[in-house]
């Protein structure tokens, strides 16, 4: 054992001798992710531009964005807060909980998703007009 | 600082010691953390449920395509990618910081911490002329006649409450957007405006730092954990700037 | 925070240096900001005591109103002035009432009085630290909870009352400024007083959890941790991090209502104007408010499945059955906890699809829940039983919480919920499960711990008058709302004798208000009991007098700040080793011999 100099919980101390090469090697891997994010974004805002934009490419797209989001949170969490550097009892009681927001995300989204059906349905009683129809709308015609 | 290898087998869990090696005060922090993630998880998830209510949704290129000094331009996303690559090099300077304080340099320490303090303001002049721009530049949009009235024209501005990003409609040649979905505007609001506080409460936080580093204290103590700590939490301000920046700008 | 953190750190390297003795210290900094965990367990035990009474006295104040609908009493307009015009409770009083009520006891006792008062004095004490991680953030939980106290106090006393839209505030009436008196100044306090309420309990949760991660003593492994400990952690990490979603619904609940946003508000029709607000969703703000409102009945129900584990085990003389059982349980129920919120929302308007998968997650946690029951009733099996009041209490706690928890399961079906929900039936489920469950596992904990927290005993006789007339007169007054419920007598209203399919209740509700009013002046008994006993009970002599095994008892009889005088006692077996290898009792600290049988 060797010194305690930050507090008695501490039994062994903590390796800290690694360069900053690292750290800069993941903030240029940021910067590629921003900017191929940004990328993609500019992409869906030319299809949104043409005539008839494709929906399913969009989605496509919107889904990709979030997994390169989800990568760029990894790697600020893993190296820049060295939760990656931690034991492996820490890490997972980080981790774990986390968890809990895909049950979290999944139940709002789809209630807020429901919501729209019953809203343009009249909970139901008549059939969905967005989905039947794209029904000549009237002038200043709101959705 | 001497490096000790963990030897395998190390019984983490049998007490009298921190089961994670780490002192109770970075413990603490990570999981203060957590729970902030379901603060700002909780508002950007409820986000989500309202957009996912709404059969029109704001095209963001379309909200976010100003920038500073470029009047009349149209650059989507050109701003906010400025106000990312400031949050991004000051996490960057923080870090060194974290790391310049573990070999004990207070110097570096020192400069690392007032590049961030300087990324932080950065970033809060960027998000007050964000918000500024969008508070005060209107836009004309088309209202309907309420019972057999007129419709009519007039111009908006983005708020809380109104905002002129609804779909657009063509009238007598003319195009016109309509009026947006009431919750854009909101949460944008709310969700970067909290989001801004933690910058503001970071920024403050890493204020004191540099005062205590540059009296010399954390070199009494023998460690910059606190610089540590701080660090974590600014780091957590740009994790969820990432998410923000998904929510609001990206898709 | 980071500030804090680092500065109690600085004190912290000299704590083993400072504590083995007392230091003269100002009455204000040893009663009053006091960082010692035992002093701030006190501070919350004894707000919550108060907050009770507040609480109870709402009870049978609404009780008056629903037993005698059409009789009137004088002297409510003495107490209540314009509330209770010739002596008869308003409605709008009476919806305060309700709503004041379900708020101080959930919130004010059954998490802070409980987890406060037993989380703080326990951790420390069980797990042998000299004191939680951060004694300064400690402090100023308890200080935020006070803080907390006094706005919510204040509401009370404005023109216009205290909220009013029941304690689960759902929009437009929380919403809408005008929407009733209650949704006015009252509102605003309310919504304050919670925002303080929940930095007290962040503050105090992350204090739990990092002080029982970090601070065992040497030989205090997870598994040898006394179940009262273990709950507790899971509390703590319940409250870690379902509080901030509470939090997040209130700051939008807070735009709502002086910002112009509309977040909870849509397609709303006051006195035939329409107002602006549209796109919101009320039930947005259900589903934000039970992410925090589920994990909230765990919080107040896991430290009393704790306490009622520990106490029945001491008091049988048994070990307890299934330790490790009780533990999975237990982190079954935490996880459960946080998948299951919209059960209280199966009729709202929400997707009945994702309603049906809260049913199936719902369901589960009878497994959890039956396990540590059968692990309960397995314990006191053959066991040499003491009765002493805490034990009562304990197994008291245990029929309630198997009366009350049957009736969840048929709450929780959706298809029964649609008979069920909003009536009766479900005021005494939760009541019985929760409240009276969660009040018995703190008395539980009071009558076993107080000769530990103030050196004496409370009188034996008082407790058990204090314990028959409870159990009795909470079952006369609960069960009988199990039938007026099936019946559908809808709950929150103000006369049911406007009602011709209510009237045949008359005397029932009666009967419930007489006897809520007995069990409420058996509660001031218990008052009584408390704080004669703090001055004037029979002093404690001996270090254990429950020989019990846990360290706490290895304490002296006083334990100044800092717990133990020497060294802190090393552990050396697991808490629940009662009437082994021919020993009544074998404490923690007590190394393990050669020839020993293993549990």
């Amino acid at each position: 054992m060797s010194q305690h100099t930050i507090s008695p919980e501490i039994t062994f101390a903590p390796d800290h001798l690694g360069g900053t090469k690292r750290i800069w090697k993941t903030f240029y891997l940021l910067s590629i992710l921003t900017i191929f994010e940004l990328a993609i974004g500019l992409t869906i805002y030319n299809i949104h531009k043409g005539a008839h934009p494709n929906a399913s490419l969009v989605l496509a797209f919107k889904g990709l964005v979030c997994i390169l989001t989800l990568a760029k949170a990894f790697y600020i969490v893993s190296v820049f807060m060295h939760l990656g550097d931690e034991i492996r009892n820490m890490i997972m009681t980080i981790v774990v909980p986390l968890a809990l927001f895909i049950w979290f995300v999944i139940a709002f989204l789809s209630d807020g998703n429901s919501w729209k059906n019953l809203r343009n349905t009249d909970a139901g009683s008549k059939p969905d007009t967005h989905l039947v129809a794209p029904a000549a709308k009237e002038p200043g015609q709101k959705d | 600082m001497s490096t000790t290898a963990i030897p395998t087998g190390t019984k983490w869990w049998n007490g009298g010691r921190s089961p994670f090696n780490a002192s109770y005060g970075k413990v603490m922090m990570w999981y203060f953390l957590m729970s902030d993630a379901f603060t700002f998880g909780a508002f950007l998830i409820s986000y989500g449920t309202l957009r996912f209510s709404e059969n029109y949704w704001v095209d963001p290129n379309h909200v976010f395509s100003a920038f500073p000094f470029a009047e009349g331009m149209n650059l989507p996303l050109s701003f906010v990618s400025l106000m990312t690559f400031i949050l991004i090099f000051s996490s960057v300077t923080m870090v060194l910081a974290v790391h310049e304080g573990h070999k004990m340099n207070r110097k570096a320490v020192e400069k690392y911490i007032f590049w961030t303090i300087i990324g932080g303001l950065a970033f809060l002049s960027c998000q007050a002329w964000e918000w500024t721009h969008l508070l005060t530049h209107q836009h004309e949009v088309w209202i309907n006649g309420i019972n057999g009235a007129a419709g009519h024209v007039e111009l908006w501005n983005t708020t809380v409450s109104h905002n002129p990003f609804g779909p657009e409609v063509t009238i007598n040649g003319h195009q016109y957007a309509t009026p947006g979905p009431v919750a854009f505007g909101s949460y944008f609001f709310e969700i970067t405006g909290f989001h801004g506080f933690h910058v503001f409460s970071g920024v403050i936080i890493n204020l004191i730092m540099y005062i205590k580093t540059k009296m010399g204290h954390f070199d009494q103590r023998g460690h910059y954990e606190m610089v540590e700590k701080a660090g974590l939490y600014w780091h957590f301000v740009d994790l969820v700037w990432v998410f923000v920046f998904l929510c609001f700008y990206l898709i | 925070m980071s500030s804090a953190v680092s500065l109690q750190q600085a004190s912290h390297t000299g704590h083993d240096v400072d504590h083995g003795h007392e230091h003269h210290q100002s009455f204000i900094s040893k009663y009053i900001f006091s960082q010692d965990h035992k002093t701030i367990a006190k501070q919350f035990l004894i707000t919550g005591i108060i907050w009770a009474i507040i609480g109870g006295l709402f009870s049978v104040l609404f009780r008056l109103q629903l037993g005698f609908p059409d009789t009137t009493f004088p002297f409510l307009e003495d107490l209540l002035g314009h509330w209770a015009k010739g002596g008869k409770i308003s409605p709008e009083f009476y919806y305060a009432l309700v709503t004041m009520h379900g708020t101080i006891l959930v919130f004010f006792v059954l998490t802070a009085g409980l987890s406060g008062t037993f989380a703080n004095f326990l951790i420390p004490l069980q797990i042998g630290a000299r004191d939680m991680a951060s004694p300064l953030l400690n402090m100023l939980s308890y200080w935020f909870f006070f803080l907390a106290s006094v706005i919510m106090m204040s509401s009370l006393f404005t023109q216009t009352g205290p909220a009013s839209g029941g304690w689960t505030i759902y929009p437009p009436l929380s919403a809408l400024g005008d929407a009733s008196m209650g949704s006015k100044i009252g509102m605003d306090l309310w919504l304050m007083a919670m925002a303080m309420f929940i930095i007290s309990s962040l503050l105090g949760g992350l204090n739990y959890i990092t002080t029982i991660l970090n601070m065992r003593t040497k030989g205090m492994s997870m598994t040898r941790l006394p179940l009262t400990i273990w709950a507790l952690f899971f509390t703590a990490v319940l409250g870690v991090l379902s509080f901030p979603v509470l939090f997040s619904g209130v700051i939008l609940l807070l735009f709502d209502r002086h910002l112009g946003t509309s977040f909870f508000l849509s397609d709303i029709v006051v006195a035939g104007k329409i107002l602006p607000n549209e796109g919101g969703s009320a039930i947005l703000f259900q589903h934000l408010f039970w992410f925090l409102g589920h994990p909230e009945v765990y919080i107040i129900i896991l430290p009393t499945m704790g306490i009622a584990s520990e106490v029945m085990s001491i008091n049988a003389r048994k070990p307890i059955f299934g330790y490790m059982a009780m533990v999975a349980s237990l982190f079954a129920i935490c996880i459960l906890a946080f998948l299951v919120w919209a059960h209280h929302m199966f009729v709202t308007g929400m997707n009945p699809f994702v309603g049906s998968v809260f049913v199936l997650l719902t369901l589960l946690i009878a497994v959890p829940s039956a396990i540590k029951v059968f692990n309960w009733l397995t314990t006191l099996w053959r066991g040499n039983i003491r009765f002493t009041p805490g034990m009562l209490f304990s197994i008291g706690f245990v029929s309630m919480f198997i009366s009350g928890g049957l009736t969840g399961i048929f709450l929780g079906n959706s298809a029964l919920d649609i008979h069920l929900h909003d009536t009766y039936f479900n005021i005494a489920h939760f009541h019985i499960v929760m409240g009276v469950a969660g009040m018995f596992g703190m008395f539980a904990g009071i009558y076993h711990w107080f000769p530990k927290m103030f050196g004496r005993y409370l009188n034996n006789t008082l407790a058990y008058i204090h314990f028959w007339v409870t159990m009795v007169g909470a079952y006369f007054i609960f069960w009988p709302m199990y039938y007026e419920g099936l019946a559908g007598m809808p709950r929150r209203y103000y006369d049911y004798a406007n009602w011709e399919s209510f009237k045949m209740f008359g005397g029932l509700n009666e009967f419930i208000s007489v006897v809520a009013i007995i069990v409420f002046a058996t509660q001031l008994l218990f008052v009584v009991n408390f704080f004669y006993s703090i001055w004037k009970g029979r002093k404690v002599t001996t270090l254990n007098p429950w020989n019990a095994n846990t360290l706490e008892w290895t304490t002296p009889i006083k334990p100044g700040h800092g717990n133990w005088v020497g060294e802190i006692p090393e552990v050396h077996r697991w808490p629940y080793d009662y009437s082994k290898d021919g020993q009544d009792f074998i404490p923690q600290d007590v190394p393990v011999g050669e020839n020993e049988t293993r549990h």
